[in-house]
């Protein structure tokens, strides 16, 4: 499909691990494969932990590890501490100067036009030591007021040598506006997204509730079985299904049983893909105390369920228009979330209305849209660079400047590494 | 920046691997619809794609044998083409039923080609979710529900009973459960109970008196101590039926009315201590309702 040479970009996405399972690795798959349809694209594995991926990458993209735990999990470097890659970044205990030293091979001698990150450490390389002439863009799937203090600190000295970052919302890309000084850096809300469904929607008919996520406390269950008692006790037939494993099952078993919900309150395991799962329900529910994007709330929405969720930091806002497609309630408010999910147990009609909102309104989470715009910004940042021109927009004199030295040799790059390095060790004192 | 390396930190830099190529293997898809038809939808890449139907790939689905023992029941459809590359369909009929058991799913490429196992796709089950009340007077229940196997295969498993008793809800408390149900291919009557069967060689049993709503709607309370007065009882498992009648024959009662293949890890009951023993009713790897008393 490469039939105009002159807009075919060889794009570089550098992941922590696209061996797993997760939201990052899912969307970055998404993205990659939408984007392999007009352009060259590779995915770069910083770890590899097994022979295949879990989930399936479109055949077109390259897959690439840089280590490899099955033969080098004891190699020398892999036992000493990263030195590039933040301390503070929630993953460091998983690098080592063996990935730092890969990375930042790979970097080197990398001859994509655009090297996107995804998430704060491999951003840091990118910034670091991507060559100049590459476009370097870093992607945030977390929120900046989650990051610990010294990690922002780390990023607000790096950052600036960013061409663009990416952030899953609108409300994350407005702080990184307001809190840090990013000049000549395109700050954008890019979402993630999420595959046109292959089942037909539901039909809002089942009595059947379905959530989904990793079994952690962050997630609430535990509020979301609570409330959901207060369904059972006016709707028996009703049943609440929830999907995944983690570190919770036994705590929500334990308050089934004590709630005496067993037969109304399902912890299904994991599902993979939950497509099917979700078109056996009728409504969806979110009740996490912190969400960054939300990507299971796209999910059922793409599959015709209306979202009843709490109205946490950053995503569901963004994605959930309050009584078109679904309901937001107070973060961890039972009774707001049991009268909600009430509302909609109660009035077929509305359930069943809100159900075909939610399905038209999600459509802007489809990977189209999504990766218009994100081949939208890689080809404009690729031909300001070309220019020799600022990413951003709108960029002062005083910008550009700073701007310049954004794009410094890497030589500079790597001072500028062993000074965040000083300030990180000073602070860890 | 230049870290020291030696030879085999070389050796160990990144090998280039090109696309994913590896042949793809055949995968299923699959819908059950409101008439309990079951349609199954291949992406069989590699496979001959000649009009003739002769030469058509087949699907096969296989009863699995007991360990050990050969294959012996199979049932061969034909694919017929379906919209896209590489897809074929076939729709498999409530009649003739399936033996009970697991069926494992293959395709035929061609004559003389090798099956190739079916990996699990999308399965559609939406129809089955909300336990649809089959005709009582069909006689046998038969029940075909799709899933993935535990090694990660494309599988049917199938109940076939002539006459079944249906569990619904169960309620813990006071040392006892209570179990609602219905009937399907028998009539509630006079003498009617439940019973449980310690399992196990000359199995004691235990009656339990059983409350009719009609026909076919029973419920029952079986109080745990009275397992554990059982001379000779400690822990052990006590399987549940329902017998109709005065004579007749005792019928399993089980779970199998919804979208669920493996019901034993979800549908989870609280367990009771008793006399230092801890009793739950569980639902077995067959979906079968019986009781288990265990060491605390």
């Amino acid at each position: 499909m490469n039939n105009v040479v002159c807009t075919c970009m060889k794009i570089s996405l550098l992941i922590h691990n696209a061996y797993g399972i997760g939201g990052t690795i899912t969307t970055t798959y998404n993205l990659a494969g939408a984007l392999a349809e007009r352009h060259e694209v590779e995915i770069v594995s910083v770890l590899r932990h097994r022979e295949s991926p879990a989930l399936t990458p479109d055949p077109r993209i390259r897959l690439r590890p840089l280590v490899d735990l099955r033969q080098e999990k004891e190699h020398p470097l892999h036992l000493r501490p990263a030195k590039v890659f933040p301390l503070y970044e929630y993953r460091h205990g998983q690098y080592s100067e063996l990935t730092d030293q890969r990375i930042g091979e790979f970097l080197a001698a990398t001859d994509a036009d655009v090297v996107v990150g995804t998430r704060p450490g491999l951003n840091v390389h990118i910034a670091l030591q991507a060559p100049a002439r590459t476009v370097r863009v870093g992607q945030e799937h977390l929120t900046l007021d989650n990051h610990p203090p010294r990690l922002r600190r780390v990023l607000r000295r790096v950052y600036p040598r960013l061409d663009a970052l990416t952030t899953v919302t609108h409300a994350d890309a407005a702080a990184y506006r307001r809190k840090m000084r990013l000049p000549g850096v395109r700050v954008e809300a890019l979402p993630n997204s999420v595959p046109d469904p292959s089942l037909p929607p539901s039909d809002g008919t089942a009595p059947v509730v379905v959530a989904a996520g990793r079994l952690v406390p962050v997630k609430r269950y535990d509020l979301l079985i609570e409330a959901f008692a207060a369904v059972v006790a006016e709707r028996p037939d009703w049943q609440l299904r929830v999907y995944g494993k983690g570190e919770e099952h036994d705590r929500l078993r334990r308050l089934i049983e004590e709630l005496g919900l067993y037969d109304n309150v399902f912890l299904m395991g994991a599902a993979t893909p939950m497509e099917a799962e979700w078109a056996k329900g009728s409504i969806a529910a979110a009740t996490s105390n912190f969400e960054p994007f939300g990507m299971t709330i796209v999910e059922a929405m793409r599959s015709g369920l209306p979202v009843v969720s709490t109205d946490c930091p950053h995503g569901p806002a963004e994605i959930i228009e309050d009584g078109a497609d679904g309901r937001l309630v107070p973060v961890g408010d039972r009774e707001a979330l049991s009268a909600a999910l009430l509302d909609l147990v109660r009035d077929d009609e509305t359930r069943r209305r809100m159900g075909r909102t939610a399905l038209k309104n999600s459509a802007r989470y489809a990977p189209g849209p999504v990766v218009a715009q994100a081949e939208e910004l890689f080809g404009a940042l690729a031909s300001a660079k070309a220019a020799g021109r600022p990413a951003a927009a709108r960029t002062t004199g005083i910008d550009r400047a700073l701007v310049t030295g954004g794009y410094a040799a890497r030589d500079a790059a790597y001072s500028a590494a062993s000074t965040i390095l000083k300030t990180v060790r000073k602070a860890r004192r | 920046m230049s870290p020291d390396r030696d030879a085999s930190v070389r050796d160990g830099n990144p090998r280039e691997e090109g696309p994913l190529a590896e042949r793809p293997r055949p995968r299923a898809d699959c819908t059950v619809d409101g008439e309990n038809r079951l349609t199954i939808r291949l992406t069989a890449p590699a496979t001959p794609t000649a009009q003739a139907p002769a030469s058509r790939p087949q699907l096969l689905l296989r009863l699995r044998p007991p360990k050990g023992q050969p294959e012996q029941v199979r049932r061969v459809f034909d694919l017929e083409p379906a919209p896209g590359q590489d897809r074929w369909q076939a729709t498999i009929e409530p009649s003739p039923a399936f033996t009970e058991g697991r069926w494992d799913a293959y395709v035929l490429p061609a004559p003389g080609e090798p099956r190739r196992r079916l990996l699990p796709g999308v399965r559609d089950l939406r129809a089955l979710v909300t336990g649809r009340a089959p005709d009582r007077t069909s006689s046998p229940l038969a029940v075909r529900i799709p899933y993935a196997t535990l090694d990660g295969y494309f599988a049917v498993r199938a109940w076939l009973r002539p006459r079944h008793a249906e569990a619904d809800r169960i309620h813990v408390a006071d040392g006892a459960m209570t179990v609602r149900g219905r009937l399907f291919g028998a009539e509630l009557d006079t003498g009617a109970a439940a019973l449980l069967r310690r399992r196990g060689t000359g199995g004691t049993v235990r009656e339990v008196e059983l409350t009719a709503r009609g026909d076919h709607v029973f419920s029952f309370t079986a109080g745990y101590r009275d397992l554990l007065s059982t001379p000779g009882a400690g822990p052990g498992v006590w399987d549940v039926f329902v017998r109709p009648s005065a004579d007749a024959p005792r019928i399993r009662l089980a779970r199998l009315l919804d979208d669920l293949a493996d019901r034993k890890k979800v549908f989870v009951y609280p367990a009771t201590a008793l006399d230092g023993l801890n009793v739950r009713p569980y639902y077995t790897v067959d979906n079968d309702l019986s009781v288990e008393i265990t060491a605390a």
